[in-house]
């Protein structure tokens, strides 16, 4: 059980490696900046 | 996703409105009935031996009435309201969202009498019987058809980070309910768990556990994540921190409910993996809790004068605490203190008084007069709420810090021969002082929120609901 539980921890470690690499190597800064800003920007302010 | 804008298409935001009324009228409702639970501590004459007044039937009431009523009505509200703008389109499917908003209160209502009845699962914040279970579960369908029908017809590409975590809650808290709720009717008001012994305890830990994650933080993250850089006026200080965040607390929050079965029945192994998990989670909630604050570090001057960003930058204080404490207590050796304290009812309160209710007022004190397009009714009130829910919640965590402490040390206190130094009835009989500051610190809390109703009130009072349309073309459209 206990090499059970220690794979399933690796797993779930490789995955967040994996995402954290994903979100900084596959979202340039321009997205980034443009998804962060998107609270700011979602009314139509002149109606 | 569907491209281009609707002439005269704005965002449905009237249910809104109703939901944030309704979520104040259940707050107070339950922090009173919580006040007043608090009193019969002290004074067990309170309940005038009636037994829809007894200690037993009014605390779930409390609990149901302050998570799914103050809680899940705010949470329906601002994730309509967010996931419109988020998405620049209108709310898909707008009278489903009225049957959510009114099924939801009638549910609640109904749910609450029959506590006071005595119908009751005896499953910690899952007590409503069967007949109500399939209502929820129906409600929380409509809800998720509304939410993600909506994020469906998104005229942007990116999904906004507060929307993963409301769609996590969506899910999860599906999951959670309908699995934990498998039951055998026998009555009307009777049924019994599908599970047994320690697979039930597992189960109903899991699901307890994972409300309080998926949420209770999880939900109120989502919250946060959109309310906060609209008061802050600044985008969130890293989007990528914010969405490695998610994640992890995803992947370790759901192994964590076991921590509450420690010493118990379950597999040890069970226990220790629940210990690993909830330390791991450390991580996300202390990154997320950053990232708030570095927000609003750039608003230095906004939060000076703005009660409302104040109530959250605070609200992330005591979820930073409230964090750090969680994965302390379910260090074993630590648990064998605090559990069957009241140590445990001083660290849920100082993430639900602290956390939940702080967002939750900041954001009704900024998202009220918005809706009606107005200003605050009264800012110094509002000011004054804020020192009141700082007392009365450092008072209420000081109290039950004391009380659980003591308890814990005491009861684990041995002679020379190896028995016990002090009785359960000693121990309680030292109690009444903690308890009494417990009941001062609930009544002011309660008193602030009160001050909040009538401020809100006096603000919407006479006022509609106004029109807000979704912007104009942008970047993000697709």
């Amino acid at each position: 059980m206990t090499y059970f539980i220690f794979a399933g921890d690796m797993l779930v470690m490789l995955f967040m490696v994996v995402l954290v690499v994903w979100v900084f190597w596959r979202s340039s800064d321009k997205t980034i900046e443009k998804s962060a800003r998107i609270p700011l920007e979602d009314e139509d302010t002149d109606a | 996703m569907v491209s281009g804008t609707v002439e005269g298409e704005r965002y449905f935001d009237r249910v809104v409105t109703a939901l944030v009324m309704f979520s104040v009228i259940w707050a107070v409702l339950g922090m009173t009935v919580g006040v007043y639970i608090a009193a019969e501590l002290i004074w067990p004459t309170l309940d005038f031996g009636l037994p829809w007044l007894s200690f037993g039937r009014l605390r779930p009431l409390h609990t149901n009435a302050v998570i799914f009523g103050f809680g899940v009505s705010a949470l329906m509200g601002t994730a309509f309201y967010s996931v419109q703008r988020t998405s620049h389109v209108p709310l898909y499917a707008p009278r489903l969202a009225w049957f959510c908003c009114y099924a939801w209160q009638f549910t609640l209502l109904l749910g609450g009498l029959s506590l006071l009845a005595g119908w009751n699962t005896s499953k910690e914040y899952a007590e409503l019987e069967w007949p109500f279970d399939i209502a929820i579960t129906v409600i929380w369908v409509c809800f998720a058809i509304v939410f993600f029908g909506t994020i469906a017809r998104r005229r942007i590409k990116p999904i906004y980070v507060s929307n993963w975590f409301y769609g996590g809650m969506i899910i999860v808290i599906a999951m959670i309910h309908i699995v934990n709720s498998l039951a055998i009717p026998v009555t009307i008001s009777k049924s019994y768990s599908l599970f047994a012994g320690a697979q039930d305890a597992i189960v109903q830990w899991w699901y307890g556990h994972n409300a309080v994650g998926f949420l209770l933080t999880g939900g109120f993250l989502g919250m946060m994540y959109y309310f906060l850089p609209k008061q802050a006026d600044r985008p969130i200080w890293s989007y990528r921190l914010s969405i490695v965040a998610f994640w992890a607390f995803t992947y370790s929050y759901i192994w964590a409910g076991p921590h509450h079965l420690h010493y118990s029945s379950i597999p040890d192994w069970v226990q220790s993996l629940a210990v690993a998990m909830s330390l791991i989670l450390l991580a996300p909630s202390w990154a997320t809790m950053i990232n708030g604050i570095m927000t609003v570090s750039g608003a230095s001057q906004k939060l000076r004068t703005d009660p409302a960003l104040k109530f959250i930058v605070l609200s992330l204080a005591f979820y930073g605490l409230a964090t750090f404490e969680g994965p302390m207590l379910a260090i074993k050796s630590v648990n064998v203190i605090s559990h069957y304290t009241d140590w445990t009812i001083g660290h849920v309160h100082s993430g639900a008084l602290g956390w939940n209710a702080l967002i939750t007022f900041g954001t009704f004190y900024f998202l009220v007069p918005r809706l009606v397009g107005t200003v605050l009714y009264s800012v110094r009130l509002a000011n004054i709420h804020f020192w009141m829910a700082l007392a009365g919640t450092m008072l209420y965590i000081l109290a039950m810090w004391g009380a659980g402490v003591s308890q814990g040390l005491l009861w684990l206190s041995l002679d020379e021969i190896g028995e016990l130094s002090f009785s359960f009835k000693d121990i309680m009989a030292s109690m009444p002082p903690y308890y009494a500051l417990r009941f001062v610190a609930g009544l002011v809390f309660l008193l602030g929120a009160v001050l909040m109703t009538y401020n809100l009130y006096m603000t919407i009072r006479g006022r509609r609901t106004i029109h807000v349309r979704p912007p104009a073309v942008t970047s993000h459209q697709v």
